[in-house]
């Protein structure tokens, strides 16, 4: 199952947080000291923990039957959407849409697209939760970072939480893609308390060696009681894996975003607060820079 | 025979014995010495006894005594094997002796910059081949904090030159493809990553170091060309940045803080009180906290608007971090006001000669025009004014209050209801019964105490929480 994946893996620490195999600007090393995870790998697993039994399977009658009326709803209303227009919507509001809200916090069901982690699956011990606001209009994610590193002997650096939305899903638990190569800006409404966030974007890729790519941008919140609005262009998002920002960059893909995630790492230690009221995309006219870094070859033979 | 530098090392622990017992052998006539080794180890001898004072022993000229077929893994934490103190004199000192950590020694005295450059440079001058660089420089690393240089770049330019230089430098393209001196790559580079991590930008000096000792084609060249390209660009993305150097003063701090989150350049800080401690006639020392708020006159405004009959309510302690500080604010605001009792106000046409701020135009924006998110307005209520203040209890939050009705006094009508919580406050979800109620004493309003208690609490717990 994908979703029990999704919430084991760790998503991009800020530049600073990273486990010593994923060292921030630092090439892959040379054949002689790579680690000997070079092969695909699932999710991380803590050195030391066991490995998980897939088997038993547990059979439920009454599940059952909920996931086979669940799944054939979403067929029906696939089905029936492709009369009305790509992706159900009719094709004119398709294409000429400027703006799209792609997640509102309006109820408690909304939380449950979203998973949150924390640096404990590496044995540190902060902790992180998401709740609804006030009025069950906004989803409040709160709690306490703790630096102290882990003594696992090859961690290096702690301390970091994050809150990342779920793959959406098709019917019969088939990956589905968010399609956002009309738009070309990222705008949030949030209230924070200071603290500098980091947004994650990461896409569908097909080598798996691009599995952690991800796309990373800043989120500085001002604190206080006024919301703020946050408007980031894809343009300035940064490839990183696993943590490191690499060499060779390029703008995000925008055509197959699979989640998006905050995550915060900033070191002080000490409570934290998050209010998010809704992300959404929109398309700036105004806005026409292509890619905000420099694409020439970094290490070049000579 | 005994080898020059066996010969030192006891010559060493025979000082330290004397020292220890007051005495001083007249001339270090060394036992079994033959030809050469004598004048050496005379020569040291004398330097050794020249030096007369007890913590010049581990002076420029001092040796760390370790094995000398062995690699010295560890220069710290080596006892002197028993073998050789057996054979001094037995009227001295037998424990053995043990070779601590270089910083562990300066710890007992004050830890700062100059103690680590000396540290530093005890190393660089004992040995110039610098055996154990790897291990002292992860070491160095780590004790910084402790000295309190982690954010000197001469410190790290310094502890760069404890490498030996061109040593390093692959010569061949099958050294620069394997990786040359690894471990000496991954401490430079571990290095650079420290500096990194503390934001600090490297410079020329760093450059031409570490271009003398691994080479151009190195990794920790190129981690420090990776950190100067993305360091500028990352510099000046915070649209709300902090100081580096916070202020010390509390009441500047506060200052700081509310002009940042008020979000208005209009808006005017005022210190209400200043801290002070004061000793009343029983002798008790009373400390008064500092009270410092802000207001902008569009706050002012909407106070001015406020419906009496609806109370106030003053709301803390909110968390505001500042890098890695954080300070506490309160808040005094309003529940929203419901959809029936909204009053629209008619533009007044004088306000804007320029243009008409209401059009009565039968004309709809295409889709393609539309600006806005199909998103809901969150209506919070509204605030008022802000303050910071160390002691948050609600004597203090009166004074304030009463120093806010000077310039709004409105507030002298409305009710004020103090929600405070103690500690850092989260949602306030999980703790609706534990909001305090306690009615302002003003002489001016005709209500009771009970009636608007029991008002307040029929009204319908919507806005209850932390934030407006």
């Amino acid at each position: 199952m994908s979703l029990p994946k999704l919430a084991r893996l760790p998503s991009a620490r800020l530049l600073t947080s990273v486990l010593p195999h994923h060292q921030l600007l630092l090439p892959p090393l040379s054949p002689l000291t790579i680690p000997c995870r070079t092969k695909i790998q699932q999710d991380y697993r803590r050195p030391g923990q066991p490995r998980e039994k897939r088997y038993p399977y547990n059979f439920n009658f009454s599940k059952g039957i909920e996931g086979i009326k669940k799944h054939f709803t979403l067929l029906k209303d696939e089905f029936f959407g492709r009369w009305v227009g790509p992706e159900g919507k009719p094709l004119i509001e398709h294409l000429l849409e400027q703006n799209l809200v792609i997640w509102e916090f309006r109820g408690p069901e909304s939380l449950k697209q979203w998973t949150v982690s924390s640096d404990q699956e590496i044995g540190g011990q902060s902790e992180a939760h998401l709740k609804m606001g006030r009025n069950d209009i906004t989803c409040f994610l709160h709690g306490k970072l703790n630096c102290t590193v882990p003594r696992d002997g090859e961690t290096r650096y702690s301390g970091y939480c994050s809150m990342r939305s779920k793959i959406p899903k098709a019917s019969f638990d088939r990956k589905k893609h968010y399609d956002w190569s009309s738009f070309n800006t990222l705008h949030l409404r949030v209230r924070g308390d200071g603290r500098p966030w980091m947004i994650n974007i990461a896409t569908e890729t097909y080598f798996s060696h691009q599995k952690d790519d991800i796309y990373n941008y800043f989120l500085y919140t001002r604190g206080g009681p006024y919301w703020q609005e946050v408007k980031i262009p894809f343009s300035k998002f940064f490839l990183s894996h696993r943590g490191r920002i690499q060499d060779n960059q390029h703008p995000i893909w925008l055509d197959k975003v699979n989640t998006i995630g905050f995550t915060l790492g900033d070191k002080a230690e000490g409570a934290f607060q998050l209010e998010v009221d809704f992300v959404g995309v929109c398309k700036d006219y105004a806005h026409t820079e292509e890619f905000a870094y420099e694409m020439y070859e970094r290490n070049p033979k000579d | 025979m005994k080898c020059a530098r066996c010969l030192l090392q006891l010559q060493g622990l025979r000082l330290q014995g004397l020292r220890l017992q007051g005495l001083q052998l007249p001339g270090l006539q060394l036992q079994g010495l033959q030809g050469q080794s004598a004048r050496s180890a005379a020569q040291h001898g004398a330097l050794l006894q020249s030096s007369s004072q007890p913590h010049m022993l581990r002076n420029t000229q001092h040796q760390v005594i370790r094995r000398f077929h062995r690699s010295p893994i560890n220069d710290k934490n080596q006892p002197v094997p028993a073998e050789f103190i057996d054979e001094d004199d037995n009227k001295k000192d037998k424990s053995l002796v043990i070779h601590d950590d270089l910083f562990e020694q300066v710890a007992r005295e004050t830890k700062t910059k100059a103690t680590f450059n000396k540290v530093v440079e005890v190393f660089i001058k004992q040995d110039v081949r610098r055996r154990g660089h790897v291990e002292f420089i992860y070491a160095a690393l780590q004790k910084m904090p402790e000295f309190g240089v982690e954010r000197d770049l001469a410190v790290y330019n310094k502890l760069l030159d404890v490498f030996p230089k061109e040593v390093f430098v692959p010569r061949n393209f099958i050294q620069i493809m394997f990786n040359h001196y690894p471990r000496q790559q991954e401490c430079g580079v571990q290095l650079l990553e420290q500096m990194e991590c503390y934001g600090i930008m490297p410079n020329v000096d760093t450059k031409v170091l570490l271009i003398q000792i691994f080479g151009v084609k190195g990794h920790p060249v190129r981690k420090y060309q990776r950190i100067l390209y993305w360091f500028p660009k990352f510099k000046h993305t915070n649209p709300y940045p902090v100081p580096k150097n916070l202020p010390e003063d509390p009441v500047d701090l506060a200052r700081l803080s509310l002009a940042r989150i008020a979000d208005d350049r209009d808006a005017k800080v005022t210190v209400y009180q200043l801290a002070c401690t004061d000793i009343t006639e029983s002798g008790e020392e009373i400390t008064l906290p500092h009270v410092v708020g802000i207001q902008s006159p569009s706050q002012m405004e909407l106070l001015a608007q406020h419906n009496p009959s609806r109370p106030v309510f003053v709301e803390g302690p909110f968390p505001l971090w500042l890098r890695d500080k954080c300070v506490y604010y309160y808040v005094l605001r309003a529940d929203p006001v419901p959809p029936e009792e909204k009053v629209e106000e008619p533009y007044d046409p004088e306000r804007s000669l320029a243009y008409p701020l209401q059009l009565d135009l039968d004309l709809d924006r295409d889709l393609g025009d539309e600006e806005s998110f199909d998103v809901e307005d969150l209506d919070e209520g509204e605030v008022f004014a802000m303050c910071m203040t160390s002691q948050g209890d609600q004597a203090v939050l009166n004074q304030w209050v009463s120093g806010l009705q000077q310039n709004n006094p409105i507030l002298g009508r409305v009710p004020t209801l103090f929600r405070l919580e103690q500690g850092p406050r989260e949602l306030q979800g999980a703790h609706k019964t534990k909001s305090d109620h306690q009615h302002r004493p003003d002489p001016q309003t005709q209500r009771e105490e009970e009636e608007e208690e029991v008002s307040v609490e029929e009204e319908p717990r919507r806005s209850q929480g932390m934030k407006p």
